[in-house]
């Protein structure tokens, strides 16, 4: 009941973040050079041309006005029309966001896949040569710029040796699926298995090299999250007094001082995560992965605020999903949080 | 002031005479055959202002008056050449990759017509890979050349365009000026759209004014593209197209621009079904279509030309230059555009790619407002020019992928002045020529957008680093954002306009005039260089007379 009341409060105070989102992005229009008219009239459009098409955008009416429109529109579903697509805003924002999101979760599978097992070696094999080389990985992986490994990556795993393809998204993870549940004639067809066989594995190495670009400076942050707070964990006087009582080693590590551990870690997989449905601009762009960073980056270059707009409210509403998950989950491993 | 006119009158002359009647007799002085890099295309530049004290006022009369249209556009270019209201960069080059296993040749308008490729070796299905998709299908809404490469695949226009831009026929098979303002196209039978129906004359006048007259569709933004026609309608089974005034480029409009659309289909559409699939009556038709993503065509069969060689057509997109140029080596795309100069040698090593340039039809410039000091002494401006290292940014910078210029209008367009030669590199006479301006110890600073032309903050950055070298003038770099910039550029108020910038201006009309008259005439709607009559006149006199085109 008591995490039911948590995450209510989360949940109220999720929409008024959105909302605190949606109104900054529509007062940064006002502030920000560039007029969208530019790119949608004609070049030798006079001054009365110019100022129809911006009567036919709304872009004439009062700042408030043009506000409630809005925000009236927005609680309907309604993101407006694309300027320069002439398509609604929320049918190009929408398309986006799967692609965004498997990136981002892939991303951080790699990191937690890599890092937790890799951060826990170090720490229970302090001055090793597992722990040097953990520790190097991690140097190596925080300093390495996401746009340089990507292009490494393609040139030496895509072109020079074949493995994967150099880049794009042919098939989204959820389309894979549809060979298993296609109807036809209102009645189930048979599932066809190859099928989705083939469209997993054609995701899978397409999403292989931007996963792990991205995910390469996750994991080595957090690898050295997990490799500091094991060692503090590890000299609690809960693990001596584990340990004088002859529990395992394995589980005092995994069971115990792992679990303490994955406190902070989860908060800053939540954080990164959230980060990542906006930020992965550049691992885009190396790998033509057609998501919601790059169509953000283009629609500023031509001030389509519809598209701008639409985009940063569903960036918004992820990061606010997402921590609200991730206090669930803080909730859930520490449940003192909760009071 | 006197000396320098007097400079700019003699070799007006010269030029002028050079390159008319008198070629043979003055060729010899200036024709060494070369490229100028010596500098000794521009001596008789350098030498004109030495030593003709006093000569000016005659020689400016000796100019004999232009009669036929081209004269007009030739002697246009000459003045700009001399009164540099910008400083003259190069023409870009469009660089491709393509796979060795295609025949293509590139065309010089920065379009990708697919039904020129053909396939030497493997499957007869072809990719091509730009650096971005459409902003929407509907040929009458964009202005940018991606949307432009996707479109063009399923619609033609009443004329086209060769290769090498020369005008053919296309959905016209006949064409004639009936009187001023008025020409007539003759419609080709038997052509039928994608969708089954055949083109009527009706079609052809709907999209003519659907893309000049606000009132019926849209606006839009390709109205400028066909600057001058006022409608079309159908008369006696063809289409009659009407201008204001002569018009005469408007065959070369409507060889480049609007293409041609069925009227019930647009009409019976809304704007996003219009934006998301497409009915020509072009070599290839639409069989799916993923926006950002994705279109993919296959050869359409009733084509009223020649079928294409390529039975399947993917036109995809990579924002990266580096991922196109790896998609290519790795053979996942046959064909890539705007390959970088420093990817060049990548795609040229490699035994199944090789690299495709041409001169494109874009120049680019760095604009100088005429009403603000100190641009607005010719002196200076033309100081500017002879301070740059034109040959030496060609050549570091863009790897040869460029030419010269030294006038707006580019070689091959009607009105190109052959006899004008980029300014030389002069750093002495730069500098003198600031002083004679008044404006020693000037500061000045280029803006620039980033990354919208091949290099641009590069070239602005060696533009503004030779100019610095000058002992009395300082010039540094602003990289703004393309969209600010443009606004401030498009607002049609001169004061709105930064004072010195970077532009680049693609005209595939292959005509002078749509270059000066935007430019740098005093109506132009983006012009830096509202003040010479002497311009505002020829290029008035030029668009009243009657042209090839």
């Amino acid at each position: 009941m008591a995490l039911g009341r948590f995450l209510l409060k989360r949940g109220i105070q999720g929409v008024l973040v959105v909302w605190g989102v949606v109104t900054a992005v529509f007062l940064l229009r006002f502030i920000t050079p560039g007029d969208p008219v530019t790119f949608v009239a004609p070049l030798d459009a006079s001054a009365e041309l110019r100022a129809q098409i911006a009567a036919e955008l709304g872009l004439d009416q009062p700042l408030y006005v043009q506000y409630a429109d809005y925000i009236v529109g927005l609680l309907q579903g309604d993101m407006g029309y694309s300027y320069l697509r002439g398509t609604e805003a929320s049918t190009i924002v929408l398309a986006r966001v799967p692609a965004t999101v498997e990136l981002a979760v892939a991303a951080t599978v790699v990191a937690v896949v890599i890092a937790i097992p890799l951060g826990v070696i170090s720490a229970t094999r302090r001055r090793d040569p597992a722990d040097y080389g953990a520790t190097l990985f991690s140097l190596v992986g925080i300093s390495t710029p996401n746009f340089w490994l990507g292009i490494m990556l393609i040139l030496v795993l895509s072109v020079q040796l074949d493995i994967f393809p150099t880049s794009r998204r042919p098939i989204g993870f959820f389309e894979t699926f549809a060979f298993l549940v296609t109807v036809e004639n209102g009645f189930a067809a048979p599932m066809n298995v190859g099928a989705f066989l083939d469209g997993l594995r054609t995701w899978l190495w397409h999403i292989a090299l931007p996963a792990v670009t991205l995910g390469t400076y996750f994991t080595a942050l957090v690898t050295r999250l997990t490799r500091s707070g094991m060692i503090e964990e590890l000299g609690q006087p809960y693990v001596r007094a584990a340990r004088a009582k002859g529990l395992p080693e394995s589980l005092i590590q995994y069971k115990h001082a792992l679990q303490n551990t994955l406190i902070p870690i989860v908060t800053v997989l939540g954080l990164q995560l959230g980060t990542l449905i906006g930020g992965a601009v550049i691992t885009e762009a190396v790998f033509a992965w057609p998501g919601l960073g790059t169509l953000v980056i283009d629609s500023i270059n031509v001030r389509d605020w519809p598209l701008i707009q639409g985009s940063l409210i569903v960036i918004g509403t992820g990061f606010v999903l997402i921590n609200i998950f991730v206090d669930a989950l803080y909730a859930y491993l520490n449940p003192r949080v909760v009071h | 002031m006197s000396r320098d006119d007097s400079d700019v009158n003699r070799r007006t002359y010269l030029k002028y005479v050079g390159g008319t009647a008198a070629t043979v007799g003055l060729a010899g002085c200036s024709d060494d055959g070369g490229d100028g890099s010596d500098g000794s295309d521009g001596s008789d530049v350098n030498d004109g202002s030495d030593g003709e004290d006093g000569s000016d006022g005659e020689d400016e009369e000796e100019l004999p008056e232009p009669e036929t249209r081209e004269e007009h556009l030739r002697r246009a270019n000459l003045r700009l050449n001399e009164r540099a209201p910008w400083i003259y960069l190069n023409r870009q080059y469009s660089v491709y990759g393509i796979a060795s296993r295609l025949d293509w040749t590139a065309r010089r308008d920065e379009r990708i017509e697919a039904q020129a490729i053909s396939v030497t070796e493997g499957e007869p299905s072809v990719t091509i890979t730009q650096s971005s998709m459409d902003s929407g299908l509907d040929p009458h809404d964009h202005r940018e050349t991606p949307t432009d490469n996707i479109v063009v695949q399923a619609h033609d226009g009443v004329l086209g365009r060769n290769a090498d831009g020369d005008i053919i026929d296309a959905l016209a098979t006949d064409y004639e000026r009936l009187e001023e303002g008025r020409v007539r196209f003759e419609i080709r039978d038997g052509v039928t759209f994608h969708n089954g129906d055949e083109l009527q004359p009706s079609d052809i006048a709907y999209s003519v004014n659907r893309v000049v007259d606000g009132e019926v569709g849209i606006e839009s933004p390709q109205r400028d593209q066909l600057a001058g026609v006022t409608g079309a309608e159908v008369v006696d089974g063809g289409v009659e197209v009407t201008s204001d005034g002569i018009n005469p480029i408007v065959f070369s409009l409507f060889a480049s621009y609007c293409k041609v659309v069925q009227q019930d289909w647009i009409e019976s559409r809304e704007s996003s079904e219009i934006n998301s699939d497409m009915n020509g009556t072009g070599p290839f038709q639409v069989v799916e279509y993923e926006q950002d993503v994705q279109i993919v065509y296959e050869s359409y069969e009733d084509y009223w030309g020649d079928a294409p060689e390529i039975d399947e057509l993917t036109i995809r997109a990579a924002s990266e230059s580096s991922t196109r140029v790896s998609q290519l080596l790795a053979g996942e795309t046959d064909l890539i555009v705007n390959v970088p100069p420093q990817e060049v040698s990548r795609v040229r090593d490699e035994d199944t790619t090789e690299v495709a340039a041409v001169p494109s039809t874009r120049v680019v410039f760095n604009a100088m407002r005429y009403d603000v000091e100190p641009f607005s002494s010719v002196e200076f401006r033309q100081a500017l020019n002879y301070a740059i290292d034109l040959d030496s940014i060609i050549e570091n910078i863009l790897q040869g992928f460029a030419d010269p210029t030294g006038q707006p209008t580019l070689e091959g367009f009607v009105g190109y002045n052959e006899e004008v030669d980029p300014y030389p590199q002069d750093v002495e006479q730069a500098e003198q020529l600031v002083e004679d301006s008044g404006h020693a110890g000037a500061e000045i600073t280029l803006e620039t957008p980033v990354g919208r032309y091949l290099r641009d903050v590069e070239i602005a950055q060696a533009v503004a680093n030779q100019i610095d070298e000058l002992s009395n003038v300082s010039c540094e770099v602003e990289q703004r954002d393309f969209a600010s910039l443009a606004g401030e550029v498009t607002s049609g108020e001169l004061e709105n306009m930064p004072h010195f910038y970077l532009l680049g201006w693609g005209n595939t009309t292959f005509d002078a005039s749509q270059t000066i008259i935007p430019l740098l005439t005093s109506d132009g709607a983006l012009s830096s260089y509202r003040e010479d009559e002497e311009v505002d006149e020829l290029m008035s006199e030029s668009q009243n007379l009657p042209g090839e085109n």
